[in-house]
């Protein structure tokens, strides 16, 4: 099964209503602690997890460490980060890498496609363990898709 | 008795140093101190947050009574300070003299955000808030930045405030403006400036690094550890990414940043800069004081 997380909504909810940016380490903090409450307490057994940044404004180097960094670190299930735009990628990437972390990002087209983000020997091994866990196949294409819906 | 302290005509990072020794030499004695601006003929964010962080430890040094401020005598200057919304927080540090407009802040189009107080994460959400949609088109029309720049922009912003939050253990102030910088690069800028007048880098940093360094713990060895290094306070292992970011969005864009605190001055200086990178035994100045400059593009003539 595939969780579905949607951060805005996390946001929404640990903040003040209005505001659409994930800055600030405290922010971050109460956003992955909900995050991990809500992995925790998933009814079914799951695999993967979503975690859907679509609809987030700018995020910072402090909350990009203190929400996927940390997440990854501790991960419980894989991670697959999707709704994920050029500017979190300036965030999320040297945080990473920082901490020879990778993630995977499902590319915006629909399609389930995956590439890794991070330190570049982190995110082979994380496309390797995938495929041999078979929760992703190569495509003809020459890209690799998760096999779950 | 009270002492005085000259505000420069022109007030910006360089005469800033003018400023702090003179703040430095009347602050000694713990006598009521009066910040005189009646000649002011221009100042930079980082002048305005500067002075405002000068009050704030003015305040927290303990006299009887609050500080004393003599406003800009030049109406023009007057209205822009106002404008930039430096009146408005000086009101709660400083016992004001001279008239002040009646104007609210407002976001001109070189003001990008003005003088706004930052205490706590709330603030700093505010703060990104606001400047996005000012910021993007500024950078992508005026500056010549890509529109990708503008979330790095607020990335880096971002960063520079939460240092006030995290380590100053007091409040700050942060202030954005564009301009063009006739004296230095002859085109536009944007500015951040970010000042409180709080424990500062070397003893925000003392006790996980001070043994590491030992006699050369200093002002200077805190700031090039913080900047150069990364290296934070906190032993978590993902600490000391905010400066190491802003520092690649700066090199992407030929920044500049300049930190200075208690007797210290650390900048990573571009091509069309003079600067020095590392200055030490300054006149001890409280807190911390940032400034972050980002200019047009295109080739550059220093």
């Amino acid at each position: 099964m595939i969780q579905h997380i949607d951060v805005h909504a996390v946001l929404q909810q640990s903040v003040s209503g209005v505001y659409t940016d994930l800055v600030t380490r405290p922010t971050g903090r109460v956003v992955r602690e909900r995050i991990e409450r809500v992995m925790a307490t998933a009814p079914d057994p799951v695999t993967v997890t979503r975690i859907d940044f679509t609809g987030v404004g700018c995020i910072d180097y402090s909350c990009a460490d203190e929400i996927v960094a940390k997440l990854l670190r501790d991960r419980r299930a894989v991670v697959v980060l999707s709704g994920i735009s050029e500017g979190h990628r300036e965030a999320i990437e040297p945080v990473l890498a920082g901490h020879e972390l990778a993630a995977l990002i499902e590319r915006p087209d629909g399609g389930g496609e995956l590439e890794a983000l991070g330190a570049p020997e982190a995110a082979a091994a994380l496309l390797r363990d995938l495929v041999a866990r078979r929760l992703a196949v190569h495509t003809s294409a020459g890209t690799i898709a998760l096999t779950l819906a | 008795m009270t002492r005085l302290v000259d505000v420069p005509a022109q007030f910006d990072d360089r005469s800033f140093e003018q400023f702090a020794g003179a703040y430095a030499a009347a602050a000694q004695d713990g006598e009521r101190l009066l910040f005189d601006a009646h000649a002011a003929e221009w100042a930079s964010p980082y002048g305005l947050v500067g002075l405002l962080a000068a009050g704030q430890a003015a305040r927290a040094a303990g006299a009887a009574d609050r500080p004393l401020l003599t406003a800009p005598t030049q109406a023009d200057v007057l209205t822009y300070w106002t404008r930039a919304g430096f009146f408005r927080e000086a009101a709660e540090l400083f016992e004001i003299h001279g008239k002040v407009p009646r104007l609210k802040p407002v976001e001109q189009s070189d003001v990008l955000l003005p003088v706004t107080s930052v205490r706590a994460a709330e603030d700093v959400h505010a703060v990104v808030s606001n400047i996005q949609q000012r910021a993007s088109a500024i950078l992508a029309s005026e500056l010549g930045l890509d529109p990708k720049a503008t979330m790095g922009f607020a990335m880096a912003l971002s960063e520079a405030c939460q240092n006030i939050v995290e380590h100053a253990g007091t409040g700050g102030w942060v202030a954005v403006q564009a301009y063009h910088w006739r004296r230095k690069l002859a085109r536009r800028v944007v500015v951040i400036a970010v000042a409180d007048a709080g424990v500062g880098f070397r003893h925000s940093l003392e006790p996980t690094q001070s043994k590491r360094f030992g006699a050369r713990w200093s002002d200077a060895a805190a700031l090039e550890a913080a900047l150069i290094q990364g290296i934070s306070r906190f032993r978590d292992p993902g600490r000391g990414q905010g400066l190491a970011g802003i520092r690649r969005y700066l090199a992407r864009w030929d920044g500049k940043i300049a930190i200075r605190s208690g007797t210290a001055r650390i900048a990573i200086v571009p091509k069309w800069d003079d600067d020095v990178p590392l200055k030490d035994g300054l006149p001890a100045f409280p807190g911390a004081q940032v400034l972050i400059i980002i200019p047009e593009q295109g080739p550059t003539t220093p």
